[in-house]
């Protein structure tokens, strides 16, 4: 209970104080709030497909259902995150370039990676019996590992970029002015504890769910 | 885990012969998956026209028939087995690494039997300029790995479900992905004049990768 | 055959539940020694055939574990294809393979030395050397359960689990079958998963699944 209204409290916040206070980066002058939730929605997708993947893994050598309970929740909230950032980055593209879909290297990755969370949930939905459907979901989602870094680093190298790499590059070099990174970062906190929270209600449902079945 | 490299050896070869037999004899999966690749490759070239000068088209039709064929005709290795019910009588006699390991090596002639009758087909249809064989060989060589690779896995799984058919495409689609970026770019970089190395060192990186995490895997598809 | 010496399968705290459903094999603990037979018996759906799978590694159990060792050597579920032979209703053979091709791929796959004789004895041994040419999709359901015991001695393993043996087999079949089974059990360890009350009088030993009933477990 407190947890929903200080994860609220603390989004809502930041919200606020990033659109009303906060400056515009110059190259992206109103389109700056993008930054504000397109990113964090990318981060929590591959954020969540880490963690699906860790708990496959886990589940092959522990054969314990929790694992396969925190691997299909992530898959489905990351699914939910991704599409989200697939169709504010779409949208930001649109008013920024003047169209929808470019195959620029970042929404392709974004799209490949909605295309593996699409085929895990489909795997699974597919397979009856919680036994065999944890051992082959498991099974998909670490082959599906290997497919994931030429994905996202390699594909994109091959094909030329739109993104505004030098500007929100995640890892490196933040070129912000203060105001904008002190917000831009509470964001993606903001964003990783709403996760963190969905995720654990959603592993709470299906134990419950579970539990009713026997 | 096989314990002993030879005898592995042998069990797989003996899968492989099996598999070869089987498939001579009924024909079934082969007739089919020719059929469906001039299909595909008629309707593709058709639509398209001839384009002697558009490599980066040609070399993007190629790989999409490719694909098209092998999700087509991959499936049935496994899912043949599970219809039968004759997966028993394998996994009494082999281990899953070696049954999946004879699967893989039977995809992977059977994609090349499919290639040497599509490929030269294509490249006939569609006007496509003089290929320099050594690199367009390496590249559609290397590809065919990965779509072997990929597909006994997937394949694998996919038998154990529901719903077979649909979904196989579905779910090689990501795995494949990077296959049909690296084979279209090294494909067309041989058109271009250009080098492939770059091209086919990820191809073949993609390939081994996908081989050997699936090697490690195979042991927890069956166990009911 | 191979020496009896020290060939044992034992079960410890075996259970197994399908989906949350549970069967007869619920923390059975258990261990036989060769040689002789042990008749497996219960009520349809009891888990006659899912004890068989698990001790064939074929099945992981819910819970617990089995042990399987043939002299002194133990060895583990993905491992135990070497030295035992199943015979069980859902075993299929290549129907557009004769018999002999079958036996010889089981036996090329297994490693043995000479394929083609190993499955010309084991044709023999079950009657069907006369139809061994013949492909299997032409065998009637009684031909077949031969089959699938001539698969099952092939390897001359040391431990036989058989899975109603009988079953698709005339009074003679089942005397032929009953009498093989007799003469292996003189020297290794069979299992018979039973309620053939001909079948049980073989076995000097039982093992009792009183199971929830599924119903037809196939």
């Amino acid at each position: 209970m407190i947890w929903r209204i200080l994860i609220f409290l603390w989004i809502a916040t930041t919200m606020v104080v990033a659109l009303l206070g906060a400056p515009l980066v110059p190259v992206l002058q109103e389109t700056t709030r993008v930054l504000y939730f397109h990113i964090p929605s990318a981060w929590v997708t591959v954020l969540a497909l880490g963690w699906s993947m860790i708990n496959s893994v886990l589940y092959l050598i522990r054969r314990d259902m929790r694992n396969d309970d925190h691997a299909a929740a992530a898959a489905e909230l990351g699914l939910v995150f991704c599409i989200v950032a697939t169709v504010t980055g779409s949208i930001w593209a649109k008013s920024m370039w003047g169209s929808w879909w470019n195959w620029d290297p970042r929404e392709t990755s974004i799209f490949f990676v909605l295309l593996i969370y699409g085929a895990y949930l489909a795997l699974r939905g597919s397979i009856e019996g919680e036994e065999k459907r944890a051992r082959l979901s498991a099974v998909y989602s670490i082959v599906a590992f290997v497919a994931v870094p030429p994905l996202i680093f390699v594909v994109p190298r091959i094909y030329s970029t739109l993104h505004p790499d030098p500007i929100i590059n995640g890892s490196g070099k933040i070129d912000m002015d203060p105001m904008i990174r002190w917000c831009f970062f509470s964001m993606l906190l903001g964003f990783t504890f709403l996760f963190t929270w969905l995720q654990s209600l959603r592993v709470r449902v299906s134990r419950l769910e579970r539990r009713l079945a026997t | 885990m096989p314990l002993d490299a030879s005898s592995s050896t042998a069990t797989v070869w003996a899968i492989l012969r099996k598999e070869c037999r089987s498939e001579w004899r009924t024909r079934y999966g082969l007739n089919a998956a020719v059929l469906f690749a001039v299909t595909a490759l008629t309707a593709v070239t058709f639509a398209a026209g001839r384009m002697p000068d558009q490599p980066g088209m040609l070399a993007a039709l190629l790989w999409i028939t490719l694909l098209f064929a092998a999700l087509s005709s991959m499936s049935h290795a496994f899912v043949r087995e599970v219809e039968s019910r004759t997966l028993l009588l394998l996994r009494l006699v082999a281990s899953p690494t070696e049954i999946a390991l004879g699967k893989l090596l039977f995809n992977l002639v059977f994609l090349c039997v499919v290639e040497v009758i599509t490929v030269p087909l294509f490249l006939v249809l569609t006007g496509a300029p003089p290929v320099r064989w050594a690199p367009f060989l390496l590249i559609l060589g290397l590809g065919t790995l990965s779509l072997a690779a990929s597909s006994t896995l997937v394949g694998a799984v996919i038998a154990q479900t529901r719903s077979r058919g649909a979904l196989f495409a579905g779910v090689s689609l990501p795995l494949l992905l990077p296959v049909l970026a690296s084979g279209v770019a090294g494909t067309r970089a041989q058109w271009d004049g250009m080098p492939i190395d770059a091209d086919a060192r990820l191809l073949a990186a993609y390939a081994v990768a996908l081989f050997g995490v699936s090697l490690l895997l195979y042991d927890h598809l069956w166990e009911d | 055959m191979t020496e009896t010496a020290a060939v044992r399968v034992g079960g410890s705290k075996l259970t197994h539940r399908y989906g949350r459903r549970a069967t007869g094999v619920h923390d059975l603990d258990f261990e036989f020694d060769a040689p002789g037979a042990v008749a497996v018996t219960g009520p349809n759906g009891s888990g006659k055939t899912t004890l068989l799978r698990i001790l064939a590694g074929l099945l992981r159990p819910s819970a617990g574990e089995t042990n399987v060792s043939v002299a002194g050597r133990d060895h583990a579920p993905k491992q135990r294809r070497a030295v035992l032979g199943l015979v069980t209703p859902e075993l299929e053979f290549y129907e557009e393979f004769t018999a002999t091709e079958n036996l010889v791929f089981a036996a090329e796959a297994r490693g043995l030395a000479s394929p083609a004789r190993a499955a010309a004895t084991a044709l023999e041994r079950v009657g069907l050397a006369s139809r061994s040419a013949e492909r299997v999709a032409g065998f009637s359901s009684g031909m077949k359960q031969r089959l699938r015991l001539a698969f099952a001695l092939l390897h001359e393993p040391p431990i036989l689990l058989l899975d109603e043996p009988g079953s698709h087999l005339d009074e003679a079949g089942r005397e032929a079958v009953r009498d093989v089974v007799a003469r292996f059990a003189a020297r290794g360890l069979v299992l018979l998963a039973t309620n053939e009350p001909e079948e049980v009088q073989i076995a000097a030993r039982r093992l009792e699944l009183n199971g929830h009933g599924l119903g037809d477990p196939s």
